[in-house]
């Protein structure tokens, strides 16, 4: 069904790393951007699964809108290893109105490509990422 | 579908305070003027309307084509829209087409419509396609409304219908929010999720920025100020330096156009003036209730983003530490620990303009293109589909 939304192309590669995030388990996190010359959601970084939070909220770019994926390891109180996949839009308000409008509008239909996310995240500034708020969450 | 973006867009919002238009991808709207209108009642013939009809009568004779606007010389009341108002006409009485942030006067729309285009833009709507921003509470009747009438009376080649809480969380960067939309006529608080609005959760007070301005009135004459308009006197430089005051009388002048004079220029005052403190407890007060309950007629499941992501908007919502205290009262009567956030854009245009810029931004993005419902299709499946096209 139409909705307000931007109709943005999502590239197959985007499909294909978050499959192998969930299933093979190679990635730590992916972030993904959306490129206005091809109209599509495009991979701009993966990051390995050695890499640990600092890393991933370092790739987030300050004034720059993105969504990024994240895979959380974290032990339950019942001692039990488990993780969680994350889905985070990333529109910080320094960025520019344009871009926020365009990766709001393009969410949905983004999200409905990526099979498999357990939690989603918006946010504005670093403390709504924080990982005292991503533990929240995925208890 | 519509595909060509070569030719841009236009963006209409008509509030209940005043009416915005201007090109899909500008970061202001172009015109913005009051979204009221002068009405003069003809009960009899008077000599503007005679002169009209010879006018007419000799154009007639000379090509036999019908001038163009020939259903509005049959109408009773003579409407000025825009700069027009800006003159005191004798009679006139000042009306507004939107009644508790709907409309209920689809004449007086077609005219701000009409004095958008022709007047203000110089445009042409049939070679524009054209977004509209909707109220969030509009019907579905109301919707096919505005859409027969864009295709039938402008013939634009496509329309979109867009939600004004939705084009608000949009440019904004969230699909999911609860915008707090405070304007002139009306606060509207309503739930957006995924770029739907929740129409259970739409709740909206009358209190807006003209309940403000009226209350500083009332205030002002308790205080025996007395304020007068603009036309009510004329002021003369007899000497260098040197004015006189001389009042004038006109006693045919209608309460409505004083009133809005008045507000007008009051208003203008006020947003020139934004550190001005004022005693906002009036509107303050039942704000965080209609928040709450809003947030509460939502599914359990997203009420907590809905609180951790509230959006500010609107002309009124400018005021001094609303944000702030918005957040506060909130937090104290929301439950439990949950996360409360207010964000409001820190630029005072980007808030008050925030519908139409969503809009501008909406439509004039190359893949929004296939969305437009066209006339085509128009002329294909009728009006009710808009119903599809634009949800």
């Amino acid at each position: 069904m139409a909705n307000a939304a931007s109709g943005m192309a999502v590239d197959d590669e985007c499909k294909l790393k978050f499959l192998e995030l969930k299933a093979k388990r190679t990635y730590r996190f992916i972030i993904y951007k959306i490129d206005e010359k091809k109209k599509m959601v495009v991979v701009e970084k993966v990051g390995e699964p050695v890499l640990n939070y600092d890393d991933f909220a370092a790739s987030l770019p300050a004034n720059e809108c993105r969504y990024a994926i994240f895979d959380y390891d974290f032990v339950t109180e019942e001692n039990c290893q488990k993780s969680k996949i994350f889905f985070i839009a990333w529109s910080p308000d320094t960025s520019r109105v344009r871009s926020k409008m365009i990766y709001a509008s393009s969410k949905d239909r983004f999200k409905r490509e990526l099979d498999g996310i357990q939690v989603e995240l918006q946010a504005t500034d670093p403390t709504e990422v924080g990982l005292d708020v991503i533990r929240g969450r995925a208890n | 579908m519509y595909g060509g973006d070569e030719v841009s867009a236009i963006v209409i919002d008509v509030g209940s305070y005043s009416c915005k238009a201007g090109y899909a991808g500008d970061d202001t709207p172009k015109a913005v003027f009051p979204s009221v209108v002068g009405s003069i009642e003809q009960t009899g013939e008077t000599d503007e309307a005679k002169a009209d009809k010879e006018a007419e009568a000799a154009s007639d004779s000379k090509n036999g084509a019908k001038p163009m606007d020939v259903d509005k010389a049959k109408t009773k009341r003579k409407l000025y829209v825009g700069q027009e108002l800006e003159f005191r006409r004798d009679h006139m009485e000042v009306i507004s087409p939107m009644k508790d942030g709907t409309v209920t006067d689809w004449d007086i729309v077609d005219n701000i419509w009409n004095h958008a285009f022709r007047q203000r833009l110089l445009i042409n709507p049939e070679e524009h396609p054209m977004l509209i921003a909707e109220p969030s509470t509009n019907t579905g009747q109301q919707r096919e409304k505005a859409a027969e009438l864009m295709f039938e009376k402008y013939k634009v080649p496509a329309l979109f219908l867009a939600k004004n809480a939705v084009l608000t969380s949009f440019a904004s960067g969230r699909a999911t929010s609860l915008v707090v939309d405070s304007g002139g006529g009306s606060t509207v608080v309503a739930a957006v999720h995924d770029g739907y609005v929740l129409q259970k959760s739409v709740a909206t007070s009358p209190i807006g920025g003209e309940f403000l301005t009226d209350c500083m009135m009332k205030s002002l004459e308790s205080k025996g100020v007395v304020i007068r308009p603009r036309y009510s006197f004329k002021k003369k430089e007899v000497g260098p330096g040197e004015y006189k005051v001389v009042d004038l009388d006109l006693p045919n002048t209608t309460e409505s156009y004083k009133l809005y004079c008045m507000k007008w220029h009051m208003q203008t005052f006020l947003q020139l003036h934004m550190s001005f403190q004022m005693d906002n407890s009036m509107s303050v007060r039942g704000l965080p209730r209609m928040v709450i309950d809003s947030v509460n007629r939502c599914d359990v499941d997203i009420r907590k983003e809905l609180l951790s992501s509230i959006l500010l908007s609107g002309g009124s919502s400018s005021i001094l530490q609303l944000k702030e205290r918005l957040e506060k009262e909130v937090l104290e009567e929301s439950s439990g620990n949950t996360r409360v956030k207010v964000l409001a854009s820190g630029n005072s245009v980007e808030r008050r303009f925030s519908v139409w810029i969503g809009g501008s931004i909406l439509a004039s993005l190359g893949s929004f293109q296939q969305m437009w419902f066209s006339k085509a299709e128009y002329e294909e499946h009728g009006v009710s589909y808009i119903q599809r096209k634009c949800p």
